[in-house]
């Protein structure tokens, strides 16, 4: 430690300044391409814009936000969305990561092959999925036996922007519990049995608190992704209320009935209540993820 | 399997672990397939889709029924889809080249160099990673038609519409996992350096990077993939034009030519950009996977 202290003031002015240098660039670029355009859509949104006319009104389209039933329509998908996805991402993934775990022939065909989906843009994957889904040809309902118009009704689209999404990114969810699992020390498994612990037993007193911070960084993913979500539901559906997400609600203001200054307001809401969220989940980790970077360099 | 196979040969303390070996190996065998199948089965119906043509692959649910044809991928070519690809391709090749050095920098800075409020600015890059986009559409529109008003660039319809805020969003996560994989190189090594001369920026270019390359690769992945599967910003900012449309924006807003539903031209379109990627994914997978998984591991 001493050793180091005194390298580090021996060079301390060089490395300050670089240090200073080596982010501006970063740092500068995200402040003006990001953090710019926040504000400015913060001061757009206390306007009201019809094509070339303007006008001041204050917190008026914040008051008409939270009095209008599309956005509380579109609250309710994007909460129901999330919900259902992340949860079943979470199961499936959590099982596609046991089953790899425990295999060893042909596992290392498997985890190149999970990534496939992921890879795949979510436009393409959501136009393939829709037509899976849809009534003509109507694939879906012959491999369930069903007849359901799965496109025209709100629910049953949901189900399917739901059940593509989770094709989509199980497989991912599946990758980032495998990496975690193979973290576990075997010992404390073969410790459990030897004091005879049963299967669930090992699972769920070993195998889920030692997971625990490979959980928390995949629900955090899934779930701010979940919560942004736009191609999904736009290629299902377009801007019609039956999928519309925060996303796409806020985008229709924009560009199906335009009225720059209420789009500017959903879209702000949007960003506030995601960014919300995901403090909420770096708040439980981001200590152990960040630190995790500021220890290594000591 | 049973009570008897255990008797003769295992003392009393393992009686249930003695499921024949057999059957517990068809078993993460089925598992594997079930897994397999998952991710492989909508590719499946993509690729007989894209081969059946319009009216039957409409009308029936098999897609092993004929006829077969490639006249799909005619006509997708025909509509230019080799152009979204070469565009797709353009823009995250780009945004990758720009976004990973400018983050490399700002990586070791975060993970090596000495500096005030380190904790915090680690803190925002990770809070940022959130960004939502559609946050940016409207403003960033806004600045793009004032731009041109002012300066005469246009930046709606090109290339660089996309890449700019691409970048921005890549930014934050490439950073935090290469900062991540720079704290992970024993300082020794660049502290020897040092010693033997070296000036920090030397010490930081000729030693660190290069031990960093897999890093520096897996968050190069991870940008690229980002940058091709964008498809809001993409969508407002290069909506038709085919010379800047990528393919996210071409294949989602594929709109139908007269009355006949364009399953077939999309599923076509759908394969021609699986195939590249499914092969960049299957060539990159291991390091995808340091980089996808080097913030939720430790170590």
């Amino acid at each position: 430690m001493a050793k180091t202290q005194s390298v580090s003031t021996r060079r301390g002015l060089g490395e300050r300044a670089m240090g200073r240098i080596f982010l501006a660039p970063s740092f500068a670029f995200m402040a003006v391409i990001a953090l710019f355009p926040v504000f400015y859509a913060i001061g757009m949104s206390l306007y009201s814009i019809r094509g070339f006319h303007q006008e001041f009104t204050g917190f008026d389209n914040y008051a008409r936000v939270l009095t209008d039933a599309g956005f509380f329509n579109a609250v309710g998908n994007t909460l129901v969305f999330t919900v259902a996805s992340v949860s079943l991402e979470f199961v499936v993934g959590m099982a596609f990561a046991l089953i790899m775990h425990q295999a060893f022939v042909g596992r290392g065909l498997t985890r190149a092959v999970i990534l496939v989906p992921w890879v795949i843009p979510t436009a393409v994957a959501a136009q393939v999925w829709r037509y899976m889904f849809d009534h003509n040809p109507g694939f879906v309902n012959s491999v369930l036996g069903t007849d359901v118009n799965w496109l025209r009704d709100p629910a049953w689209s949901m189900v399917g922007i739901i059940s593509a999404d989770v094709w989509k990114t199980a497989p991912f969810v599946a990758l980032l519990l495998l990496a975690g699992l193979q973290t576990i020390p075997k010992d404390y498994y073969e410790a459990a049995r030897v004091d005879g612990a049963t299967v669930v037993q090992r699972f769920w007193f070993i195998t889920l608190p030692l997971l625990r911070p490979a959980i928390v960084v995949a629900l955090l993913f899934r779930t701010v992704d979940a919560l942004r979500m736009f191609d999904f539901a736009y290629v299902f559906a377009g801007y019609s209320n039956s999928l519309a997400t925060l996303s796409v609600y806020a985008q229709r203001f924009l560009v199906a009935e335009p009225e720059l200054g209420y789009a500017n307001a959903l879209s702000t809401v949007t960003f506030v209540i995601v960014m919300i969220v995901g403090l909420a989940f770096i708040s439980r980790m981001g200590r152990h993820m960040v630190g995790d970077v500021a220890r290594k360099e000591k | 399997m049973t009570a008897e196979t255990v008797k003769p040969s295992g003392p009393v303390h393992r009686p249930r672990r003695r499921t024949h070996p057999a059957v517990v190996n068809a078993l993460k065998l089925l598992g594997l397939l079930l897994v397999l199948g998952w991710c492989l089965f909508p590719f499946l119906w993509m690729g007989m889709t894209s081969l059946r043509s319009g009216s039957v692959a409409l009308t029936d649910p098999n897609i092993f029924q004929g006829p077969f044809s490639l006249s799909n991928y005619e006509q997708v070519f025909d509509l230019g889809f080799q152009f979204a690809l070469r565009n797709s391709l353009i823009v995250a090749a780009v945004t990758t080249a720009i976004c990973i050095p400018v983050a490399s920098l700002a990586g070791y800075a975060l993970a090596r160099l000495p500096m005030a409020g380190k904790f915090a600015l680690l803190a925002a890059t990770l809070v940022a990673t959130l960004f939502p986009p559609v946050a940016l559409v409207n403003p960033l529109y806004q600045v793009y038609l004032k731009l041109n008003q002012w300066t005469g660039i246009n930046l709606l319809n090109s290339y660089a519409g996309m890449i700019i805020p691409y970048v921005a969003l890549t930014l934050p996560l490439a950073i935090f996992i290469l900062a991540t994989f720079f704290a992970g190189i024993p300082r020794e090594i660049e502290e020897s350096a040092k010693v033997d001369g070296a000036t920090p920026f030397q010490a930081f270019l000729r030693v660190v990077a290069p031990l960093a390359a897999p890093g520096v690769g897996a968050a190069a992945i991870l940008t690229f993939v980002y940058s091709t599967n964008e498809f809001l910003l993409a969508f407002s900012f290069a909506p038709r034009d085919l010379n800047v449309q990528t393919v996210p924006v071409f294949v989602g807003t594929f709109e139908r030519v007269g009355y006949e539903n364009p399953i077939g031209q999309i599923m076509a379109a759908s394969v021609l950009v699986s195939v590249p990627l499914i092969l960049f994914a299957l060539v990159l997978q291991r390091r995808i996977v340091a980089g996808l998984t080097s913030g939720a591991v430790k170590g």
